[in-house]
């Protein structure tokens, strides 16, 4: 399972993004080899449709669940249709914590735009 | 004769100027393309005698001929259409009906359905002069298919003035698209002369003849004057400020009502652009 978290920098002791389609990196965590990867977010600089073009990206990496600061109504479609799951953290946790969180289930799912889309 | 008048920053005076030309103008038909927020309807106070829906178009995947290739995703600009696991996501608030992503895709899985995105008036001012607008509903991208619309339904009128958005985006674009003259109204202030600038590398993009009103005249300093001397721009009229213009301005009457320095304005920068038959 690949676990896809909005980070700042990248590495693990980062902070986590306070935006997730314009997070500057993608850390994705492979629960089979315990690996963390880093990948540049190519979605966030996009003029319009960021959240789209970011859940593509996690997609294209093949993420299962990820986990996000908050998202828009396009995210949200676009995460059930590329089938990844979304868990909140909250802020000020690095990428490291918030996956611990995520493992020992303290993180909400959502299921529904924690914020209005066209900001 | 096309004659759009922008600006590049906003509040320099495009819709004044609009409509105290045409007001000066015996045989003129003005549109307002300035679609996101239009408002030179509110100084001509028009009879609307017709309106009409403008639509634009957004594409539609058919899944069963979609074999989820990508290229409609890869090319599309604005991310208004985005293939996923299972199916192609179409946000069509997104999508700037481009035509591209049919265009593209190799399985004939896209076709074009129809959304009405605003509207354009038709009004009569006075005994013979037209005016049009159109408004742009709140949320879409895109008022591009609405100038168009409006400039074709007058590309056959002698005399026509184009109110045109500010910026140099692809709605200012569409507005000065095929002007026989621009005008530009400027501003003498850094802001004003910044935004001019852009205005200006775009008309000699767009390989089309433009002068300069210079509006609030005597605000600001004279940065404006160095750059248009040292460019070779024409400055067809300066237009002081005065504290009465704003108040005339802000009840939503026309300035050529009220005052004969604006009338002369007015009529000479006519002569300049139009030719002394129109004066």
């Amino acid at each position: 399972m690949k676990i896809g978290i909005c980070a700042s920098d990248h590495t693990p002791e980062s902070l986590v993004a306070n935006r997730f389609a314009r997070a500057p990196y993608f850390a994705v965590y492979n629960s089979e080899t315990l690996d963390f990867a880093f990948f540049n977010n190519t979605a966030k600089d996009e003029g319009s449709g960021a959240g789209g073009k970011a859940v593509k990206v996690l997609g294209d990496l093949k993420v299962d669940i990820v986990l996000v600061p908050e998202l828009g109504p396009k995210a949200i479609d676009a995460l059930n249709a590329f089938e990844i799951k979304s868990y909140q953290y909250k802020q000020g946790k690095t990428v490291r914590e918030a996956l611990y969180e995520y493992f020992e289930k303290k993180l909400p799912e959502m299921l529904d735009a924690s914020v209005k889309g066209k900001h | 004769m096309k004659i759009a008048i922008l600006s590049g920053k906003g509040g320099t005076g495009k819709t004044t100027l609009s409509v105290n030309l045409f007001s000066s103008l015996n045989k003129v038909t003005l549109i307002d393309a300035d679609v996101e927020e239009p408002n030179s309807h509110l100084f001509l106070k028009g009879n609307t005698y017709h309106e009409e829906d403008i639509n634009k178009q957004y594409p539609v995947v058919d899944h069963d001929l979609c074999t989820l290739c990508g290229k409609c995703g890869e090319f599309c600009n604005f991310n208004a259409i985005i293939p996923a696991k299972k199916k192609v996501l179409v946000f069509d608030d997104l999508c700037h009906d481009c035509g591209g992503c049919k265009l593209v895709c190799p399985t004939n899985a896209i076709s074009y359905t129809d959304k009405a995105i605003g509207k354009i008036f038709y009004q009569s001012v006075g005994d013979n002069k037209q005016f049009l607008y159109g408004r742009l509903t709140v949320g879409e991208v895109s008022g591009v298919r609405i100038i168009e619309y409006l400039k074709n339904v007058t590309k056959k009128e002698e005399v026509l003035l184009i109110d045109s958005p500010p910026g140099t985006s692809c709605s200012t674009v569409a507005a000065i698209e095929g002007s026989d003259y621009c005008i530009i109204a400027a501003e003498p202030t850094p802001f004003g002369l910044s935004d001019m600038r852009m205005v200006v590398e775009l008309l000699r993009e767009q390989k089309l003849d433009f002068g300069v009103v210079v509006n609030k005249s005597n605000l600001g300093n004279d940065d404006i004057y160095k750059y248009l001397e040292e460019e070779g721009i024409e400055l067809l009229e300066n237009i002081d400020f005065r504290e009465e213009f704003a108040k005339i301005i802000a009840r939503g009457e026309l300035l050529v009502d009220h005052s004969e320095y604006v009338r002369n304005i007015m009529n000479s920068i006519i002569k300049k652009v139009l030719g002394e038959t129109y004066a």
